[in-house]
């Protein structure tokens, strides 16, 4: 058995993230989004290889969406509308409330390019009906055997990580997520579970991150500098997410320093985002919720929304306008006319993607010329601050969180390949985890070796458990051992167990049930008795020639409880550290037992002498744990009567 | 009524095995009321008894009848040596089902709690004192009573040497619960016992560090105040460098659970690395760094302390994590520690400034105050680099909207070194804005800026230089002094003057008198330093010399005691330029120096239970600083009035007490403790401390009984410090000694109808405990270590009639260069010089003397025999040296000693030396003999 991860999109880059994972017959989507780069049928990820057939239906067990940015979601309407799947989609609350928004405002954008439309609002309308909304922690008991879970994930508002279980293998799909909790959102949250998998996103891979005060003071810096200087601020965000953050960030600030200089939130879109955070409160951070009782962080006091006219009003302002990565729409338009100044500030975001003119202005210096499409050009003359604000962690939150959760393996997708390579590394030599970064339309199959079945377990096995059954083994401390054994330096000198888990004794009969036994409950349940191998010596003794028996022939009547007496006392000198019990009958030395025997013909007997009046026979038996105690104690018996010279 | 309704509960229990509500409810408001009876209570719990007894009833019916015992013996203490019995009966009963077992517990240990055994009663009684029914009910089947016996591991009376591996032991439990209690448990026991091996301490330390990564949270959580405890108690195992590879071990390890998601795991992580007392500093700079260190080697080997070695990148970023997180409980905690941590490394605290500055902003207002506090901490242990960026950043805090946070940053800006003059203007500005904005701290501002002028006194006037105009009066000829600014700069241009910078300070004398017109003001914000009567003074003296620099002739740090000094080197000044009109009325004062002096000491001693507060508070930097500068203080009074000497010598003996006391407590405080010193200091100072009180105890006459009980009070201090954290092992003996001291304080408090303070009824009640009850030796320590924090020091008023017992020793011309001769073998004359003051002559003094320190000789000194009886006795006395050595020369020790006639315990037995215990009355005198030279 293994668990199949098929990877229909991000693997290896960034977008249309999708990524189908098969366990134990049950198959999950997880994500299910579109390319931004491309307009061709590259946007989507390759759905065929799912099911030939086309029977997406009877092949997915279930889709679940982490968040709402479009290249986790885009694909959904075009698969579910247009390619007919009608199974159970999951996602979060605000995801399920604000993806519609953001399909709608896509469809609307790829419409004005004058685009072949892939899905209509009403498609839209229609796929979300079929969204089940979970929420965070819950377990959703998708059918008999699959178990899915959402944690926080910060990144936007409402996106998640999810847990998906079928019978003992579990693996995480974590999205988008940030570590560091930033103004609005908080940072990622999950249970330490026991996993068999982590599917993680790898968007900074090789970035390190400083402390995010320093990146917060340096953009308020930067800007503070430009309105200070009559400069007006374009900030291109998308609309939800690191416009709230900047927003929060810039109206505290302007509280604290006094400013007067205007914010604008460009269209309607933005602050109907607003709307929705403040709705979702409980969706964002600690600070957040806090402050909620006396005052809703996302009223912004200093904001107001803008009107086109005032594009070219005079004096300094702030502008947030969509689409971040400047690709177009009003953030565009208003590039157009603020880029040839060399007092205007724009701000990039963190990452854009290749083909926006965000992406080329990320790589130019001003003053450059940039061509927007082939008939415009512009002079752009004005400052251009790159944003280090990302909603997504970094390379040491990967590896923490990686760390933390330690599965046994690791797949990295939606990162860019040759970041994703060195992560890999990174995981296998610091972490030890085994690591996977497929590229799109691979399958990693992941060995699943463990095999599992449902054991009842006996009531003695139970009992048992009940009571602690502590252990202590004392190491002796190997003084002088060899320095690279790391295992005898780490390993402390006194060591504890709690046996009771591993007494019991795993019984598979055919046709009948697996049973988990203790071990007492072994044979009967067996039905078979329990035999123990002993050995036995009948030992002649020689008192023919012997000083003692001088003394003691003559009195015919030697009681054999001498002979025996003799023994002990002899033994006890030889063996002093050895318990010997006397029973009168027979002497016990832990499993050796020795009398007198009085038997004409004992059986143990190996000498054929026959009985003769001048020999004392002792019958000894043992078992095996005892051998070599044993030919000790015969070697004392043989030599009884000799003097010790 | 009652007895209707005690024989229908009868009637139920004897028909029904299962007891309905009703007869439950019946039970329960005959138990609840007041107005039951003694019989038909104790026939009620006969009753309940025998139920419990009973074989048949279930587990059901256990846990009812034994809330209703639990709630009789809550209602009706007499019952419960009773109850105590019966529940103790019934879990030793054999039919008693696991099941319940864990109900019968927690009445007992409610019960037994409350209960005070009275005396005579053998250890029997007190089930909690048997190890064997512990141990029994711990291996047994009931994970619930197992839980509850290991959550009051304190209370039962297990030896430790036991309990230990039973607690490791469970560490190992399947259920996550126990697993917590025990690694609870294990705290717990790490701060009671001394665990002498090593190999247990390692095998508790490992087996929390594997519990690190447990799945439940709250075992992870236990399992990381169990690192940080054992991983304590396996660094003051080891010895040097081990010692120092180790601590930055388990500092790596708490490290590495900074990011652990769960909130309460990260703030308990960040607790317990500020209180590790010794780290790297390469590891220290990795907490803020996200890439590993160039000079860090990843391979770089950490001692053999963890299963899985800790890497240091484990530790990389963490308190950027910490300050970074979205709890201000974590900020908080995380900012703690940094604090702490500072002292380690100046350059950790100089990266680590920059990031603390940025938590000033954060919006929590706990975390912003740590923030300031960590500021604050690093200004005061000279690991601030105040650049001017930083300071821009932390000036912003001057402005802050909550009142306690403006405070806090006045405060920090105080303690600040300013570097140059740019600095000290923006610090100004700052605050005149802050006065600006908040009219309402103006108080606390000026006081702020008389200190800040004074520790920056250079920088003052040149300020003052270019403010000067403002300050001038305006051409119509009023005075515009009404606005807070104005005032501020007065403020500031006074406290120049007394600027410990004894440069000739520049502030215009006209300064001084626009301050008096605004004296009421201006002395309302200094009234925790000066009076307004010396402020007035003080102010017209300066405002009428023109050249006069004020800070030329002050020195001394303690503001109270310097103006008032200042006041009278001022008028001994104006005595010598014969200037009758300024002197007059100080000349008064001169006269009343003896009442200045003991005014001096009274504030000092009203001030010592502010200084005990942040004695308690860790903060012995401050504590050292301020009595330091009272004994110096004292050290320049002493010359100028022989009567007061009895007072000073007996504060400053006092101050010099409190001052040890104070390096106790910061040696003992559970947190804030920066540097690790070993037991043996904790020893020496108590021993010091000891010596002391004794010195104080003998050497004075006159103290009152006010005195003489805070002395007591002191001395059981000490031996309560002594028994709970040196000599656990001699119990019984030092709690002797502290019946005997408590004895005497009662004695003492009921001669003079004084009210016994916390401490001692405290104490009173923990030996009537102690001898009652047979908890085990760390359990006593344990309550001990509590009653240590009712202790505050009594306010004592010193009487003017305190007189030092002390003698001057001298031999006329004997130095190293002119010996006196002797024949070795014979008997030399020693002709003493010796000067005894305020020693009567029932008093036993002995000359003490001795060669080389092992060898003392005694002579007595009868004081009758050199008559009079006056405070000074002044006689020359030749002494005897028998034990002259073979040798040609040699030096004598001599001191006077006088024995300790009230010590009862006889200590020495020379044949013809003192009986009791010495007291030095003097310094040790050397005395050179040589044999002559022919």
């Amino acid at each position: 058995m293994a668990i199949e991860c098929l990877v229909l999109g991000a693997g290896q880059e960034v977008g249309k993230s999708c990524v189908v994972v098969t366990i134990n017959d049950k198959k999950i989507m997880f994500d299910c989004g579109m390319h931004m780069g491309y307009s061709d049928n590259r946007r989507y990820p390759d759905f065929s290889l799912i099911s030939k057939s086309g029977d997406f239906n009877n092949s997915l067990t279930c889709i679940v969406v982490t968040h709402f940015h479009l290249d986790h979601i885009g694909a959904l309407p075009y698969f579910t509308e247009v390619c007919g799947y009608n199974g159970p989609i999951y996602m979060t609350y605000p995801t399920k409330a604000l993806a519609p928004l953001m399909l709608e405002d896509n469809r609307k954008v790829v419409d004005r390019r004058g685009e072949e439309e892939q899905f209509s609002s009403e498609q839209i309308l229609e796929c979300m009906k079929k969204v089940t909304a979970v929420d965070l922690k819950q377990t959703v008991q998708v059918d008999k055997d699959l178990q899915i879970r959402a944690y926080y994930a910060g990144h936007v508002l409402g996106a998640a990580m999810f847990y998906a279980r079928v019978g003992d293998a579990a693996i995480v799909y974590t999205g988008d997520y940030n570590m560091t909790p930033d103004r609005h959102l908080g940072a990622a949250q999950i249970d330490r579970l026991q996993l068999d998998l982590v599917i993680t996103e790898s968007t900074y891979a090789t970035t390190y991150r400083d402390s995010k005060y320093a990146r917060e003071r340096e953009f308020l810096k930067t800007v503070h500098k430009c309105v200070a200087g009559g400069g007006k601020v374009l900030i291109p965000t998308f609309a939800l997410g690191r416009a709230q953050e900047l927003c929060m960030l810039l109206d505290d600030y302007w509280e604290q320093m006094n400013l007067k200089v205007p914010i604008y939130f460009s269209a309607g879109l933005t602050l109907q985002a607003n709307m929705y955070y403040k709705m979702l409160i409980n969706w964002t951070s600690q600070k957040v919720k806090h402050t909620y009782a006396t005052r809703n962080a996302f009223d912004f006091k200093h904001v107001c929304s803008f009107d086109r006219s005032l594009i070219n009003a005079p004096g300094p302002c702030v502008l947030f306008a969509t689409p971040g990565m400047i690709s177009g729409g009003f953030s565009l338009e208003v590039f157009k006319q603020w880029a040839p100044y060399e007092s205007n500030l724009i701000t990039l975001p963190g990452y854009c993607v290749a083909g926006t003119i965000g992406h080329k202005l990320m790589s130019a210096k001003t003053p450059v010329r940039i061509n927007i499409d082939k008939d415009t050009q512009i002079d752009v003359r004005c400052q251009i601050h790159q944003l280090s604000f990302s909603p997504h962690t970094d390379a040491k939150g990967i590896l923490d969180l990686v760390k933390f959760l330690s599965p046994k393996n690791v797949i990295l997708v939606h990162g860019e390949k040759p970041k994703i390579a060195k992560l890999k590394e990174k995981v296998q030599s610091e972490l030890g985890i085994q690591c996977f970064d497929p590229a799109n339309n691979e399958t990693v199959s992941i060995p699943f070796t463990t095999h599992y079945e449902k054991v009842g377990a006996s009531d003695a096995l139970l009992r048992s458990t009940l009571s602690p059954n502590l252990k202590f083994l004392r190491k002796c401390s190997e003084q002088g051992s060899d320095f690279s054994d790391l295992d005898a330096r780490t390993k402390p000198g006194l060591q504890v167990f709690d046996d009771r888990m591993a007494e019991g004794i795993l019984m598979v009969q055919r046709n009948q049930k697996t049973k988990a036994l203790h071990q007492d409950e072994l044979m009967a349940m067996l039905g078979v008795e329990s035999h123990e191998i002993k050995f036995a010596n009948c030992c002649p003794v020689d008192i023919a020639n012997s000083d003692t028996r001088n003394a003691f022939l003559s009195q015919p009547t030697v009681d054999k409880s001498f002979w025996l007496h003799l023994l002990f006392e002899k033994l006890s000198s030889k063996f002093p550290e050895t318990s010997i019990q006397d029973c009168g009958e027979h002497l016990q030395i832990e499993s050796f037992y020795v009398s007198v025997c009085t038997k004409e013909m004992c059986p143990h007997r190996t000498a054929s002498l026959q009985c003769m009046p001048e020999t004392v026979y002792f019958c000894c038996t043992w078992t095996i744990a005892d051998e070599k105690l044993a030919w000790e104690i015969i070697s004392v018996i043989k030599n009884l009567l000799l003097k010790e010279e | 009524m009652e007895e209707q309704r005690l024989a229908e509960i009868h009637q139920a229990f004897s028909q029904n095995h299962n007891l309905p509500n009703k007869i439950l409810n019946l039970a329960l408001s005959l138990i609840t009321s007041p107005f039951s009876s003694y019989s038909t209570l104790s026939s009620l719990l006969d009753t309940l008894t025998i139920c419990l007894q009973n074989p048949a009833s279930d587990h059901t019916n256990h846990h009812r009848v034994l809330s209703l015992v639990s709630s009789l013996s809550h209602h009706h203490p007499h019952f419960r040596h009773q109850i105590i019995t019966i529940v103790r009966a019934f879990i030793y009963l054999p039919s008693t089902p696991s099941s319940s077992l864990h109900y019968a517990l927690s009445v007992l240990l409610s019960a037994n709690t409350k209960l005070n055994f009275p005396p005579g009663s053998t250890e029997t009684t007190d089930p909690l004192a048997d190890e064997s029914l512990f141990l029994s009910l711990c291996f047994g089947q009931s994970v619930a009573a197992r839980c509850i016996l290991l959550r009051n591991v304190s209370k039962f009376c297990v030896r430790p040497s036991v309990l230990l591996p039973v607690l490791l032991g469970f560490t190992r439990d399947p259920y996550p619960k126990i697993r917590e209690v025990a690694l609870d448990g294990l705290v717990e026991l790490s701060n009671c016992i001394m665990v002498e091996d090593q190999s247990l301490i390692e095998s508790c330390y490992f087996r929390a560090v594997e519990l690190l990564l447990d799945c439940d949270d709250p075992v992870r959580r236990s399992a990381v105040r169990t690192v940080s405890e054992w991983g304590r108690l396996l660094v003051a195992f080891n010895q040097d460098q081990s010692k120092k590879e180790c601590s930055d071990a388990v500092f790596i390890q708490l490290c590495s659970m900074v990011r652990d998601m769960d909130m309460k795991i990260r703030v308990v992580a960040f607790d317990a690395l500020g209180k590790i007392r010794m780290v790297s500093e390469d590891i220290l700079l990795q907490t803020l760094s996200k890439r590993t260190l160039p000079k860090i080697k990843e391979d770089r080997y950490y001692g053999q302390f963890t299963a899985k070695l800790p890497k240091i990148s484990g530790a990389a970023f963490a308190f950027v994590h910490g300050l970074e997180d979205e709890f201000h409980e974590v900020r908080r905690s995380a900012c703690h520690s940094l604090c702490m941590l500072t002292a380690f490394s100046t350059e950790f605290a100089r990266q680590a400034v920059n990031i603390v500055m940025d938590m000033l902003n954060d919006d929590s207002v706990v975390v912003r105050l740590q923030a300031l506090e960590t500021v604050r901490y690093m200004a005061i242990s000279d690991h601030l680099m105040v650049e001017e960026t930083i300071l821009h950043r932390f000036l912003g805090t001057l402005l802050d909207r909550n009142d306690s946070i403006r405070s806090a940053a006045r405060n920090t800006l105080q303690s600040m070194k300013l570097q140059n003059l740019a600095m000290f203007r923006l610090g100004l500005n700052s605050l005149m804005k802050n006065l600006e904005f908040y009219p309402q701290d103006e108080a606390d501002l000026f006081f702020i800026l008389f200190k800040l002028g004074r520790t920056h006194g250079k920088f003052v006037g040149s300020i003052i230089r270019d403010v000067f105009h403002e300050l001038e009066p305006s051409f119509d000829g009023k005075l515009g002094f009404d606005n807070a600014r104005t005032v501020a700069l007065l403020v500031l241009g006074i406290s120049a003057s007394v600027s410990f910078e004894r440069q000739i300070c520049t502030v215009p004398p006209q300064i001084f008198s626009y301050a008096v017109t605004e004296l009421g003001r201006i002395s309302r914000a200094l009234s925790d330093v000066v009076n307004q009567n010396s402020l007035l003074a003080y102010l017209s003296h300066c405002s009428r010399f023109t050249v006069v620099s004020a800070s030329e002739f002050f020195k001394g740090e303690e503001p109270a005691l310097q103006l008032e000094q200042s006041d009278f080197l001022l008028c001994q000044k104006s005595n010598e330029s014969s200037e009758a009109y300024l002197t007059s009325p100080l000349l008064d004062y001169l006269a009343n120096l003896h009442d200045r002096v003991t005014s001096c000491v009274k504030i000092v001693l009203r001030k010592i239970s502010d200084i005990w507060r942040l004695i308690e508070l860790g903060c012995m930097g401050e504590v050292i600083q301020t009595l330091r500068n009272w004994k110096e203080e004292f050290s320049k009074l002493t010359n100028y009035s022989p009567q007061t000497v009895g007072i000073l010598a007996f504060t400053s003996k006092y101050i010099h007490v409190i001052k040890l006391l104070g390096k106790v407590w910061s040696h003992i405080l559970p947190s804030g403790n920066l540097r690790y010193h070993g037991m043996g200091v904790l020893e020496v100072l108590l021993g010091k401390i000891d010596e002391r009180l004794q010195e104080m105890w003998y050497r004075f006459t006159g103290l009152s009984r006010e005195e003489e009980l805070h002395l007591l009070e002191i001395m059981l201090l000490s031996c309560v410090l002594r028994i709970s954290y040196l000599e656990t092992c001699n119990f019984d003996a030092s709690l002797k000694k502290i019946c005997t001291i408590i004895s005497r304080v009662e004695n003492l408090c009921k001669e003079g109808a004084i009210e016994l303070s916390n401490f001692v009824i405290d104490l009173q009640k923990l030996l009537s405990d102690i001898g009652n009850s047979s908890y085990g030796v760390f359990e006593n320590v344990h309550l001990l270590r509590k009653s240590l924090k009712c202790f505050s020091p009594r306010q004592i008023v010193l009487s003017g009639e305190i007189k030092h017992l002390e003698a001057e020793l001298n031999v006329h011309d004997n130095d190293f260069q002119n010996p006196l001769p002797f024949v070795s073998g014979l008997p030399v004359g020693i002709p003493f010089e010796i000067t005894l003051y305020n020693l009567t002559p029932e008093k036993r003094l002995w000359l003490t003397m001795s060669v080389d320190g092992n060898s003392t000789q005694f002579v007595f000194l009868d004081l009758h025999e050199f008559g009079g009886c006056d405070e000074i006795m002044k006689f020359t006395f030749v002494a005897p040296f028998y034990g002259t050595p073979r040798v040609k020369y040699f030096s004598l020790k001599v001191r006077i000693a006088m024995e300790c006639l009230s010590e009862g315990v006889r200590l020495f037995n020379y044949c013809e030396g003192p009986k009791r215990e010495l007291i030095f009355l003097c310094k040790e005198n050397e005395v050179h003999l040589s044999t002559p030279i022919k």
